[in-house]
């Protein structure tokens, strides 16, 4: 059974299913809403451990984020639960209106965000909902780069009044912080150092960055991984700093690079410490059904295309500073 | 139905609907902006909520105990604002910085803002369901006095969400729960039959599996009586739904059942004629604009200094 795997190897809709459970023991007032998903999502394991706090709403999204809204102005902490791309697409009036317009106590997670979602196609294969969310005002969002990322996420988020959208991959992702790690709203963590060039990864991405750069170590290149898994806020004086020290950028994001992670990380490198910038994501197209691995190669989001990207930005950085050569 | 109001009573609501009718035309025509056809069709269901039903307290805005009433159709808050004003949510004066930049109201609805107000608004076909929620966490809250009131608009019905509420409404047996549809027969552009049929409407709320109760959206007493009816006698298990039936700008006779009075902020002279028509046709002493001196304001855009 999942739930008796070990965290490590755990898919990370398992460990947000079991910290929402976690939570629910601690927060009495959590109300976890569902639009017919939560076996895929996991919320099911706060159905059986809560069922008096669980509400099902059947497959009505827009409905669902109305719901919420509801419980959230009547002192409840609802988490309205289903794929990022109903998320993102389907009830978007809702949630900007409804609930972040009244800056209301409502935690979001997007399930099945980007590429590593199934085989299900495009329609499932949510790539938008950084991009959508991040521009809705008093919208906090964060994509955690494991599962221990996570559950730190949805404890802060506790903590925090106001809207919060999260991303919950479906992959098992590899390990990189400890059980105790904390996360903070706008704050992010430089999980390798490097001065030759930054790579500014969220999400599982920090994963492949973190492979990109034992590559590009082995063609004797420094690269520094900073892990953002808060973007929005965003920590532009990290980006910055590093930037200032690396003198260029590659940012890699689990979703489309139009108006996503990479465009804030530009948009602040722009403000306060230009530099050349490769971005990793998906480049204005669909994601269609596929194999996850071949999906990344097709969208050339893996640790091999984040090290030519770095070497790139690399080279530019030369071309425009002839004298740092 | 038996009326549940006295003479007094009566007269009492019947100067509340007026005074909103009144307030809503102020504003809309001291900001030029605004809905008249809308705030004037639920001004007597108003007048009934807030001088009448309603269990609240305008000192205590948030008091859980509280019933609520959700206005869904949004861009019919002059005609709300109008009645926290004179509720006491906040002085009258206020309203005369309905759509003012750094203003206590909006121009479509700000909970945030504006005191008195249950939930913020705009698009359409969103309340139902923001309703929904709190009658199931007033359930969950053991708050059994309470209801939750949800205002819509009949064009509004033509959004899919609504029904996704009702059916979630009726699921939950959510009998705390009622909706009152402002049914003026017109929407923006055009008449409702004519532009997204919603007929056959009380069948459809039926089907759905809500109570159903029909009245005459002006008369204070039936609207009274319905009310009074959803709130203790048809409560068994199932949302009801009041389809009050009213007259899109009731009161001014070029604003009634007119769609170019949806959106439509008359100029000073034209305001003043109205609402002196207003003040005759409710038997008030005849009274016109109040700020009729006030420059008309003008969208403008100098570019900065």
């Amino acid at each position: 059974m999942a739930e008796s795997k070990p965290p490590e190897v755990q898919e990370m809709r398992d460990a947000f299913g079991q910290a929402l459970v976690e939570l629910g023991k601690q927060y009495p007032k959590i109300i976890v809403l569902d639009a017919d998903l939560n076996t895929s999502s996991k919320a099911v394991y706060f159905k059986k451990a809560f069922p008096d706090r669980f509400i099902q709403v059947g497959i009505a999204e827009q409905n669902l984020f109305g719901i919420a809204a509801g419980f959230a102005l009547t002192g409840f902490i609802p988490f309205p639960s289903t794929f990022a791309a109903f998320v993102s697409r389907r009830a978007l009036d809702q949630i900007a209106i409804s609930i972040c317009y009244p800056n209301l106590n409502v935690k979001i997670p997007g399930s099945y965000v980007g590429l590593p979602t199934s085989r299900a196609g495009a329609s499932h294969n949510c790539i938008e909902d950084i991009t959508i969310m991040r521009a809705l005002p008093n919208m906090r969002v964060a994509d955690p780069g494991d599962n221990n990322d996570l559950r730190a996420i949805m404890r802060t988020a506790m903590e925090t009044e106001g809207p919060v959208y999260f991303r919950v991959t479906r992959l098992t992702l590899d390990s990189i912080f400890p059980p105790d790690h904390r996360f903070e709203w706008g704050k992010g963590v430089i999980v390798r150092a490097g001065r030759d060039v930054s790579l500014f990864a969220t999400g599982m991405m920090t994963s492949l960055c973190l492979k990109a750069a034992s590559l590009l170590e082995q063609e004797g290149l420094e690269a520094e991984v900073v892990h953002l898994a808060s973007i929005k806020p965003i920590d532009r004086d990290l980006i910055a700093e590093s930037a200032a020290r690396t003198g260029c950028a590659v940012t890699a994001e689990n979703g489309t690079i139009i108006g996503g992670f990479g465009s804030a990380v530009a948009e602040t490198l722009g403000e306060l410490q230009p530099v050349p910038v490769r971005r990793i994501g998906v480049c204005d197209r669909w994601v269609d059904s596929g194999g996850i691995d071949e999906l990344f190669t097709l969208h050339r989001m893996q640790p091999a295309d984040i090290a030519l990207a770095a070497k790139e930005a690399i080279a530019a950085k030369r071309v425009r500073h002839p004298q740092s050569l | 139905m038996n009326s549940h109001l006295s003479a007094e009573k009566r007269s009492f609501l019947a100067e509340q609907a007026y005074q909103i009718r009144r307030l809503a035309l102020e504003m809309i025509c001291y900001s030029q902006w605004g809905h008249v056809g809308g705030s004037f069709s639920m001004a007597d269901l108003l007048s009934v909520f807030y001088f009448h039903e309603l269990r609240l307290d305008p000192l205590h805005p948030r008091w859980e105990g509280r019933d609520r009433l959700l206005l869904s159709k949004a861009h019919g808050s002059p005609g709300l604002y109008a009645a926290l004003a004179l509720r006491g949510y906040f002085p009258i004066e206020q309203v005369y910085s309905y759509c003012e930049l750094g203003g206590l109201l909006e121009g479509h609805t700000d909970m945030k803002r504006t005191p008195g107000l249950e939930c913020s608004g705009g698009p359409l076909g969103m309340g139902l369901s923001v309703a929904v929620g709190i009658a199931l966490a007033l359930r969950i809250k053991e708050e059994p006095r309470a209801r939750v009131y949800c205002l819509l608009g009949d064009g509004e019905c033509n959004e899919g969400n609504i029904w996704e509420a009702a059916m979630s409404a009726a699921h939950y047996q959510l009998d705390n729960l009622i909706a009152i549809v402002d049914y003026n027969k017109v929407m923006a552009k055009g008449l409702v039959s004519q532009m997204m049929r919603i007929e056959p409407f009380s069948a459809k709320w039926t089907s759905f599996g809500w109570e159903v109760l029909e009245v005459d959206g002006h008369d204070l007493d039936a609207v009274a009586s319905g009310l009074h009816q959803a709130r203790w006698i048809k409560p068994h298990g199932a949302p009801i739904v009041i389809i009050a039936h009213t007259v899109k700008g009731k009161g001014v006779e070029m604003a009634e059942f007119n769609y170019k009075w949806h959106t439509h902020a008359p100029d000073p002279l034209t305001a003043d004629q109205m609402l002196r028509e207003l003040a005759r046709n409710y038997g008030f002493p005849e009274q016109g604009y109040s700020r009729i001196d006030s420059p008309v304001k003008k969208e403008t855009f100098y570019g900065g200094e």
